[in-house]
């Protein structure tokens, strides 16, 4: 997080720092501060001290006439840094008592105007999404998803209007697709909704990759509507992907996980505490089901989802802390949204997460005009669209990266070290470890590849 | 309904399932069926009506009672506050 710190160091100092002809750095000002990364580029800034206009005022009343004054006996002195995000509540108590020069520690908020929201027109199209990802140099790597089972798990896929849209048909595997109960319909002949968009956005990156269709949040089962499903639908599909990833040889172990969706509100919840809790519980079974899968072999992505402090979803219900559940699983990775110029999106939820407390892991795009599913002026938007985006890389690795070369948890500590780092501190509760970089992951295969020949 | 983890032989069916646990057909989703968690440990999950989870409350020989919450999409965003 970045903050502004502010200090009372020796009046020479103040003095030299209110001076305009004079141009002191921040180390003249503060030479090491514990926990701060500090900004050498941001210039020292005065900052008056607020004294009573009429003598005998109340030293501590902002509430009567005031004059500010810059004389170095009475100024201070702003500078700015970075502080973990993990750490700045102990950081913050701390720092005053550490360093008596210190008055105080403030918050630097990002000023903007134009953080892409919901509604907001789409921002590129897929082809500069292919463009990002290095979708020509992961093919000349020979990685381009053929042969890799890609599972999305969501409302069903329309193969036509994905083939009508990209200009070539998907592969789905019907055969390890699977439906919950009581749903109609084949692999790849669903209605064009949101599943659609998802297994176009995989494609971005994993052309040739195998899809299979799980169309979860088609539930019929009682309790759900339309357009949602149940968890207990989920565990019943990560039951069959289990059977699905068990068939593979183990030598090219292959089964990628696409997962879009997650619960909006606690009201479908016992409250986190109870033992039958979701959001707060790794010991829920679908958070037990996802652990044991990802064990097994299996790379699972989650969207981060859409609760941004900036622009949230009207459906956002929880009041803080909105990663929850196998969203926040320590063994998937958590996908936060960037649009295609690599800022975040306003709804990209943020950190901690519920589960685990270092979400999201990494940005991937999202907001661009892609499939055309909502409509041909609509974006592929929400985290929904940066989890396949993300998923069809690592499907793109897993071309040439089994499971049995580099396990899934080898897998998420490359991207996540290799991403582009968005702070100066490493991990942040916006962006994660950073947005994914391709050239950087194909680097670091490369040296992993030399290192185990 | 919730679902309701119980803990079973490898191979086991609903029926083995509601005699450990004391159920009757009529208080689980047999449609759903009987899940199995992770082959390895034995652990399985069925969906069980409220009134079946009330019985369970008084039975040793389930693993656990979790919520079963409803998951939508993450997409589009929904304009909101």
């Amino acid at each position: 997080m970045r903050v502004l710190i502010q200090l009372r160091p020796s009046p020479d100092v103040v003095a030299a720092v209110a001076d305009p002809a004079m141009t002191a750095t921040t180390s003249d000002v503060a030479d090491g501060l514990p926990g701060v990364t500090l900004d050498p580029g941001f210039l020292p800034v005065a900052v008056p001290r607020p004294v009573p206009a009429a003598p005998g005022g109340d030293p501590l009343s902002l509430n009567q006439p005031l004059v500010y004054s810059l004389a170095p006996q009475d100024a201070s002195v702003l500078v700015r840094g970075e502080i973990a995000d993990d750490e700045i509540t102990a950081r913050v108590s701390l720092l005053p008592s550490a360093r008596r020069d210190v008055v105080g520690v403030y918050s630097d908020p990002v000023i903007e105007t134009t953080l892409t929201c919901g509604g907001d027109a789409p921002v590129g199209d897929w082809h500069d999404i292919e463009r990002l990802l290095r979708v020509a140099d992961l093919a000349a790597e020979g990685m381009d998803g053929a042969g890799v089972a890609l599972a999305i798990t969501d409302t069903g896929i329309n193969a036509a209007q994905v083939a009508r849209v990209m200009g070539r048909t998907p592969v789905i595997d019907a055969a390890h697709s699977w439906t919950p109960s009581g749903v109609a319909g084949q692999a790849g002949e669903f209605p064009v909704n949101h599943g659609t968009m998802c297994a176009f956005d995989t494609l971005i990156a994993a052309p040739q990759a195998t899809l299979l269709d799980i169309p979860v949040l088609l539930s019929q089962r009682p309790g759900g509507s339309a357009l949602d499903g149940l968890l207990s639908d989920a565990v019943a599909a990560y039951a069959h992907l289990r059977t699905v990833l068990d068939e593979q040889p183990a030598e090219h172990r292959a089964l990628v996980i696409s997962n879009s969706w997650g619960s909006f509100s606690p009201e479908w919840d016992f409250p986190p505490g109870h033992p039958g809790n979701y959001s707060d519980n790794p010991a829920h079974p679908f958070n037990l089901i996802v652990g044991s899968l990802a064990q097994a072999g299996a790379d699972i992505l989650f969207a981060a989802g859409n609760c941004g402090r900036e622009c949230r979803d009207g459906r956002c219900a929880y009041s803080d802390r909105p990663i929850v559940g196998a969203n926040s699983h320590a063994r998937v990775l958590s996908i936060a949204g960037v649009d295609a110029n690599g800022d975040r999106v306003g709804y990209s939820s943020q950190g901690p997460g519920r589960l685990t407390a270092r979400k999201p892991d990494i940005c991937a795009y999202t907001h661009f005009s892609g499939s055309k599913a909502f409509g041909d002026q609509a974006p592929d938007s929400g985290t929904s669209a940066a989890c396949p985006v993300a998923a069809g890389l690592v499907a793109a690795i897993r071309t040439q990266w089994p499971s049995s070369r580099l396990s899934p948890s080898q897998l998420r500590a490359l991207l996540r070290r290799t991403s582009d780092d968005r702070s100066d501190v490493g991990f942040d509760y916006d962006y994660g470890y950073g947005i994914l970089d391709v050239p950087g992951v194909v680097a670091a295969l490369r040296r992993r590849a030399k290192r185990v020949a | 309904m919730v679902l309701v983890t119980v803990r079973l032989s490898r191979g086991a069916t609903m029926e083995s399932a509601l005699r450990k646990l004391d159920l009757l057909e009529e208080d689980v989703d047999v449609g759903y069926g009987l899940v199995p968690l992770d082959p390895g440990s034995g652990l399985f999950a069925l969906r069980v009506s409220e009134a079946g989870a009330r019985k369970l409350g008084r039975a040793t020989e389930t693993d656990g009672v979790y919520s079963d919450p409803r998951i939508e999409p993450y997409g589009p965003p929904q304009q909101g506050n």
